[in-house]
């Protein structure tokens, strides 16, 4: 048990460095995973290298003493988002086929160009800030009392609005997506007069 | 940014041997890099830390894009390379919330690059969702170490909530798409084009 207590003890007095371990070793499983989603051509396998992604990222949201939003993160995103998207990749590609380019050649130097222009933007403008970080931290307990709290008086009202977008998307995709078999093949507009071609009985069967 | 040498029989060797020879390379530098810093190797330069942590950011670019010209596979350097860049930019930081921030910086630049490159319009909306992650982890950050009321994990709930949303319309659009063009080519959805 003292063996234990100091165990305890030892942990407490380097949750620092176990911090800035953890933090590099999901750095080193996101970013890999992040470019195996843009740069895989099995476009299916990249469906699947998100859910590492998003897997990643909830851990550093444990890092962060967010224990309801890493646990939210698996549940929506990397279960319930990424279930759609493999659907769709399967309905939009039936026979898995591999794609032949992932981009076009003159899209990929303009594409380098703006992600690494945004990347030494972002991180000149996070040099040149200085941020008020505090000493105290609050216990994980209190911080989901606090979310409960914060929804349901200071942000009652965007999360009303929360559930009317939910309730609006759910209705839009099922219209968008929905098969229109009812509709005839051409409306009526669409056809002109001139393409309407009577048939022609060939002068050999008159 | 050589498109075309990832073919579906796997790497060469040659390229192989290439991209194995670039991650010794930069594991032997940032080793040396970041035990020399630690141990004081480095005080006697007389240059700021942060300096010398940019111009080290600026070799390992460099090195990498000589090994893309040499004929390496830029899906192989490009990964070990983005990583290298953000521990070296990370690890001298003062305060653990720039970490944090720098490493979603690096995965919204991910996201970016890929939403502006990709073919396939079901990719175009992954890369999105990896753009919404990447703000998810500067709130979260910000709301642990900036903030005592947990504000920004309320709006990292609103966040994913508007995420489910957008990939729900967004592939329902794909879908419709889909039946009418037969394709899921981004450079073929031309009938908004003008």
């Amino acid at each position: 048990m003292d063996q234990l207590l100091s165990l305890q003890g030892w942990v407490n007095a380097n949750a620092d460095s176990y911090e800035t371990f953890f933090f590099y070793i999901l750095a080193a499983l996101a970013i890999p995973l992040a470019y195996g989603v843009i740069f895989d051509r099995q476009i299916i396998r990249s469906g699947f290298l998100l859910i590492g992604v998003f897997g990643a990222i909830s851990g550093l949201f444990l890092l962060l003493q967010a224990q309801f939003l890493a646990m939210a993160q698996i549940m929506i995103y990397a279960v319930g988002i990424t279930l759609t998207v493999v659907i769709a990749l399967m309905l939009t590609n039936p026979k898995l086929e591999q794609e032949k380019s992932i981009a076009v050649p003159a899209n990929q130097y303009i594409g380098f160009v703006t992600a690494f222009v945004l990347f030494v933007t972002v991180y000149l403008s996070l040099l040149s800030e200085s941020f008020p970080v505090i000493a105290e931290k609050v216990a994980p307990q209190a911080v989901l009392m606090q979310i409960g709290i914060a929804l349901t008086t200071n942000y009652a009202l965007p999360f009303e609005f929360a559930s009317v977008l939910l309730l609006a998307a759910l209705i839009g995709a099922i219209v968008m997506a929905k098969n229109e078999s009812g509709l005839p093949d051409e409306l009526e507009y669409s056809v002109e007069e001139d393409d309407i071609v009577t048939p022609k009985i060939p002068e050999s069967v008159a | 940014m050589n498109d075309g040498v990832l073919t579906s029989q796997g790497p060469t060797s040659k390229q192989a041997s290439l991209a194995l020879s670039f991650w010794a390379m930069i594991a032997v530098l940032m080793t040396v890099y970041i035990g020399g810093s630690m141990n004081g190797l480095f005080d006697s330069m007389q240059i700021d830390v942060h300096f010398r942590d940019v111009s080290m950011f600026g070799i390992i670019a460099i090195l990498s894009l000589m090994a893309i010209q040499i004929g390496a596979t830029a899906y192989a350097v490009l990964p070990v390379a983005t990583f290298a860049g953000v521990v070296l930019l990370c690890v001298h930081q003062p305060e653990p919330l720039l970490r944090y921030l720098i490493l979603a910086a690096a995965l919204f630049a991910i996201g970016m690059y890929g939403m502006v490159t990709s073919r396939n319009a079901v990719r175009v909306l992954m890369a999105i969702e990896l753009m919404l992650n990447a703000v998810n982890i500067n709130l979260v950050a910000f709301s642990r170490y900036c903030d005592t009321h947990a504000t920004g994990q309320v709006f990292a709930i609103f966040i994913l909530t508007v995420a489910a949303a957008e990939a729900a319309v967004g592939l329902g659009i794909v879908l419709a798409i889909y039946r009418n063009e037969s394709t899921v080519d981004m450079e073929r959805f031309n009938s908004l084009k003008w």
